[in-house]
């Protein structure tokens, strides 16, 4: 009424049409509005699902092709090395030994024992290399601390590993992971860091578990290492990655504050262990 | 008078395929909206025979209880549920008191009107949040939920200034309601033909182009 009494009597027709057309024009823009954005939505989020999914092949890829790796390696350890060997301790072993004088006999028996010993130190190397024994025996902390010494020994590098809170071990085939995880990453480090030392340190805070690792090369920041993740190349760190999300884990890359080392922290939280034991 | 006309017959659109696709409708919510549309038609019949305006008070109240339920029923946020219950009590006390007024209630109808778009904006805004959501237009009832929007926007002004025009102007004017109530009905069908869709929308299939 108090509306009326302001419009007047005469102008009611036209506020009738004008309010309805503009309410009309109101509703249309809202829906068309609600249609519109909502489909950017759907196409953003399927847009960073499509990424994701980009991410997981590349991922899976890296994977297979590392798995296939070291398939021929093997292989190839196996052909090229324990091959000969037993080849060449059959040749000594052959019928005509038991003609032969006894010192003969004896010395083509000591040189098929020798090249047996052989073979089964490179067996041994092989099967370590698949996993190491000190990790199965002792854990994560002597495996870590035995391939340092073995790196320090070499005397190229000066490679020291600290575990400050390491009183639990981690389940096996988690210990597995972060052990191979660290290897790559020193691998990485003695391929193309060009670092006169490496420096390991782990640590626990509240339900998080760190491995902190320092070095003086040339090294990746997270910039880095999240370019080299999406491209083709850049293997061992995809094979990082994905090792590391088996275990629902992080790794950061970055520059010490000190701008004079680089440092990579691995993250683990011991809740997602306990979880993945339980699934198991 | 054409529109009128026009009007009447679209009234049965929605009922019609309601019933001939009954299996695509079961379990979405959409039988509040077939006896909305039911009654609408019954109260259309009875004022043809009566004439009298208290049909249409009744068939007022009638219809923002169902489109309340709706809202309700479909609102899924506990703190927005209380939203149509509220506005359910302002709007009985107004139309309650005014339900013997002989002439078309007037107030009643501005209110709601101004309840009812709230919910449809409520509704809406719910639906573009739900991620569990196809895309919007593919949703049964995001089309009854803009038929209802349509009519009451587009009716709000009408209702409100009804009882201040002359008999030749609310004649002319009804025109309007009419035109909506097409409109509405042949959303309602829509809404009421279309396939149940429960994609997500973020499925793998849906990936290709």
């Amino acid at each position: 009424m108090i509306l009326l009494e302001v419009i007047g009597p005469g102008n009611v027709s036209l506020v009738l049409f004008f309010g309805t057309i503009g309410m009309l024009a109101l509703t249309i823009g809202l829906i068309v509005f609600i249609i519109f954005h909502q489909r950017k939505v759907i196409r953003y989020q399927l847009k960073l699902q499509r990424m994701e999914q980009d991410q997981q092949k590349l991922l899976l890829n890296a994977s297979i092709r590392l798995q296939e790796e070291e398939r021929q390696r093997i292989a190839a350890d196996l052909h090229d090395d324990a091959g000969p060997l037993l080849a060449t301790a059959r040749l000594y072993l052959n019928e005509n030994l038991v003609n032969l004088d006894k010192t003969t006999q004896l010395q083509s028996i000591y040189n098929a024992k020798s090249i047996i010993d052989d073979t089964i130190q490179l067996i041994r190397n092989i099967s370590h290399s698949l996993m190491p024994p000190t990790l199965k025996n002792f854990g994560l902390e002597s495996a870590v601390n035995d391939l340092f010494q073995k790196i320090s020994g070499s005397g190229s590098m000066n490679a020291s590993s600290r575990f400050h809170d390491y009183r639990e071990r981690l389940q096996a085939e988690n210990e597995l992971i972060i052990f191979r995880v660290i290897q790559q990453l020193v691998n990485n480090i003695l391929k193309h860091s060009n670092a006169s030392f490496i420096h390991l340190t782990q640590n626990t805070s509240g339900d998080k578990f760190f491995i902190r690792l320092h070095h003086d090369g040339r090294g990746i920041t997270q910039n880095d290492f999240n370019k080299l993740n999406k491209s083709n190349v850049g293997l061992g760190l995809k094979n990082i990655q994905s090792r590391l999300k088996v275990l629902h884990g992080k790794i950061f890359f970055e520059k010490d504050m000190s701008q004079t080392y680089y440092k990579v922290t691995i993250e683990l939280v011991k809740e997602e262990e306990d979880k993945l034991q339980e699934q198991e | 008078m054409i529109v009128g006309i026009l009007a009447s017959i679209a009234e049965i659109l929605p009922i019609i395929f309601y019933l001939v696709f009954l299996k695509r409708n079961r379990g979405e919510g959409l039988w509040v909206i077939f006896l909305y549309c039911v009654l609408s038609i019954l109260t259309e019949v009875l004022y043809g025979i009566t004439k009298s305006h208290i049909i249409f008070g009744f068939f007022l109240i009638v219809q923002f209880t169902l489109f309340s339920f709706f809202a309700y029923s479909s609102i899924k946020q506990k703190k927005l549920k209380y939203i149509p219950v509220i506005g359910a009590i302002i709007f009985y006390v107004v139309a309650i008191g005014n339900f013997a007024n002989r002439k078309f209630d007037s107030l009643s109808a501005s209110l709601a009107s101004v309840l009812l778009i709230p919910y449809c904006i409520i509704l809406l805004y719910e639906q573009i949040k739900d991620a569990q959501i196809d895309f919007v237009y593919n949703n049964k009832k995001f089309w009854v939920i803009i038929a209802f929007l349509i009519y009451f926007s587009a009716t709000l002004f009408l209702y409100v200034y009804y009882s201040t025009l002359s008999p030749e102007e609310q004649s002319m004017y009804w025109s309007i309601n009419n035109i909506s109530e097409i409109l509405k009905n042949i959303l309602f069908s829509v809404a009421f033909i279309m396939k149940k869709r429960h994609t997500d929308p973020y499925a793998v299939d849906s990936l290709e182009p």
